[in-house]
């Protein structure tokens, strides 16, 4: 693990330097208050809409907007975070090993096993920094407009989000111990996760699947509690732990 | 003792095979020119040194150390230049020194005289620009800083000089010379006038093996007895030195002049002594120094 620390604040200043922090950071919070905001305008549009529908012989009755409405925003809106995210760090690995950056660093003594973890570290930190700020913004507007007391589990769904978010990186880690190029990474990441959505839509182990931590409405409603979510949450934490284990052996003997 | 030691390496690609038997060594505080034509295997070799590659067949060492994959020369020892190297665009060339010491486990206050002092060597003290906007030249003379920075025993360099312009090579010769007072660098190329110039030692690489390799003082005695033109006033003359000298052979281009490729300084004397004699008039006898190109051409067999 020699260079780890090192190696950890490169990469913060990277992220700093080339913008990225600023542009994840700026996408979650518009994300934030785009949540209070749909919700807040869409009686409004509704209200536009009205004459049209009625010619048409729809009548709609009054549209009562609730911090439930805010909250199914936020479930729609946040993928957009995460996979804007993905994208961006989809090359963080292959362009550092297919640019050759690395190769001075290692004849220093850097670890490979630094770069993997050290890489994982920042984007989770990001992740987390991004998604709880849009949680933080959401939970702000929606208790400033509405109510939030009336939306059930808002923390362990946000917990949720966050851990299924941690097995999304931890796949772009995996990938990126084999793959040559970003495209290769995201495009893995991204047919693991139509593999496990699939599953899940026609089977029964579909609740101990990681997409099942982004069934955020069922919680709100009460129709599902915390516990039923445990064992997912077990297999996703398991299942990064693995996927980032996995990947330093492969990194290690892999071609530079 | 030898700081580098290649012994009998190998690797194959596929069914392309790179390297058939490579073996040099490097003794200390020498600058030793690694020559072969472009795609010949140095840069293969130089991974294979730094534990990037996984070979063969053969040994590798490194100030005694067996070098493999997976177990790269002890860090700090070795410092690498890579042909083409490739910085964190976003950073400045102090700051990337600051990122190499750290690596390294240099203490902040040797990593701030060190940087000071290769920022001086390689002309880079003054620059407070981002790396993204040095060129070529500048680069490759931060590569040198950066390889230099954990104070190895062994400096090398993968062509360093191969896309310079003449300012930009002059510049990181002199660099690589200085270098030398503190460690033994190993400098691949196919510019023979650059290892002329500051090689003590050098091994030629054809086809994957090693074809020569030795003293700079060893090629020149090795190629002591070459090439001695005469060129004649009256090319009727030729063949009556011929006749006396039948290893010599008229040049196809101008039947005046005769190329004797292998004269030593006695066939030199002699040949004087028979024309005075037979006085036979020239307009000019030459004596071909022997170079490295021509060390070069013959071990590639052109």
């Amino acid at each position: 693990m020699k260079g780890f620390g090192a190696f950890f604040m490169k990469e913060l200043r990277e992220l700093v330097r080339t913008k990225r922090l600023m542009l994840i950071l700026g996408v979650f919070t518009v994300i934030g208050i785009m949540d209070p905001a749909i919700a807040k305008l869409t009686p409004k549009l509704y209200e536009m809409m009205a004459e049209d529908l009625k010619s048409q012989g729809i009548t709609m009755g009054e549209i009562k907007v609730t911090a439930m409405d805010c909250w199914a925003q936020y479930v729609k809106n946040i993928p957009m975070g995460l996979i804007v995210l993905l994208i961006i760090f989809c090359g963080i690995y292959t362009s550092e090993y297919s640019k050759g950056t690395l190769i001075p660093l290692f004849t220093k003594g850097l670890s490979r096993s630094s770069v993997v973890l050290s890489k994982f570290a920042v984007m989770v930190l990001t992740w987390t920094a991004g998604s709880w700020l849009c949680f933080g913004v959401t939970y702000f507007y929606s208790g400033f407009y509405w109510d939030n007391s009336a939306v059930k589990n808002l923390l362990f769904s946000g917990f949720g989000w966050w851990l299924f978010g941690v097995l999304m990186i931890s796949l772009i880690v995996f990938f990126s111990a084999f793959a040559y190029s970003p495209a290769q990474v995201i495009l893995g990441a991204g047919a693991v996760y139509f593999a496990m959505t699939l599953i899940g839509m026609y089977s029964k182990a579909g609740k101990y699947l990681p997409v099942s931590l982004t069934d955020s409405l069922s919680l709100y409603k009460g129709e599902t509690v915390p516990d039923d979510c445990l064992a997912a949450a077990a297999i996703t934490a398991a299942l990064s732990l693995a996927l980032v284990l996995a990947a330093l052996p492969l990194t290690r003997d892999r071609k530079i | 003792m030898n700081v580098l030691e290649v012994r009998d390496i190998r690797k194959s690609f596929g069914s392309k095979k790179v390297l058939q038997g490579v073996s040099f060594s490097v003794p200390e505080n020498c600058i030793f020119g690694f020559i072969g034509r472009n795609g010949a295997g140095k840069t293969t070799t130089m991974r294979a040194v730094l534990g990037m590659l996984r070979t063969d067949g053969g040994e590798i060492e490194v100030l005694g150390e067996r070098v493999s994959f997976g177990r790269p020369p002890a860090g700090g020892r070795v410092g690498f230049l890579p042909d083409v190297p490739e910085y964190y665009g976003y950073m400045n060339a102090g700051e990337y020194l600051t990122l190499c010491g750290s690596i390294s486990g240099m203490d902040s206050k040797d990593i701030k005289n060190r940087c000071e002092e290769l920022l001086t060597l390689v002309g880079l003290s003054g620059e407070k620009h981002r790396i993204k906007g040095y060129s070529r030249g500048m680069k490759q003379r931060l590569g040198i800083a950066q390889a230099l920075m954990g104070r190895p025993d062994l400096l090398i360099c993968d062509e360093p000089t191969s896309a310079l312009d003449p300012v930009g090579r002059k510049d990181i010769l002199d660099i690589i010379s200085a270098a030398k007072e503190q460690c033994s660098v190993v400098f691949s190329t196919h510019i023979l006038s650059d290892v002329e110039r500051i090689c003590s030692r050098v091994a030629f690489i054809e086809g994957g093996k090693t074809a020569f390799s030795g003293s700079i003082e060893e090629i020149r005695a090795l190629r002591r007895d070459t090439a001695l033109m005469l060129t004649l006033s009256r090319p009727e003359d030729a063949e009556k030195v011929l006749g006396g000298f039948p290893a010599g052979s008229k040049d196809s281009s101008d039947p005046g002049r005769i190329v004797f490729p292998k004269a030593s300084d006695r066939d030199c004397g002699e040949l004087m002594a028979f024309l005075s004699a037979q006085k036979i008039p020239i307009i000019r006898l030459e004596r071909h120094e022997a170079d490295l190109e021509d060390l070069f051409m013959e071990v590639i067999g052109k």
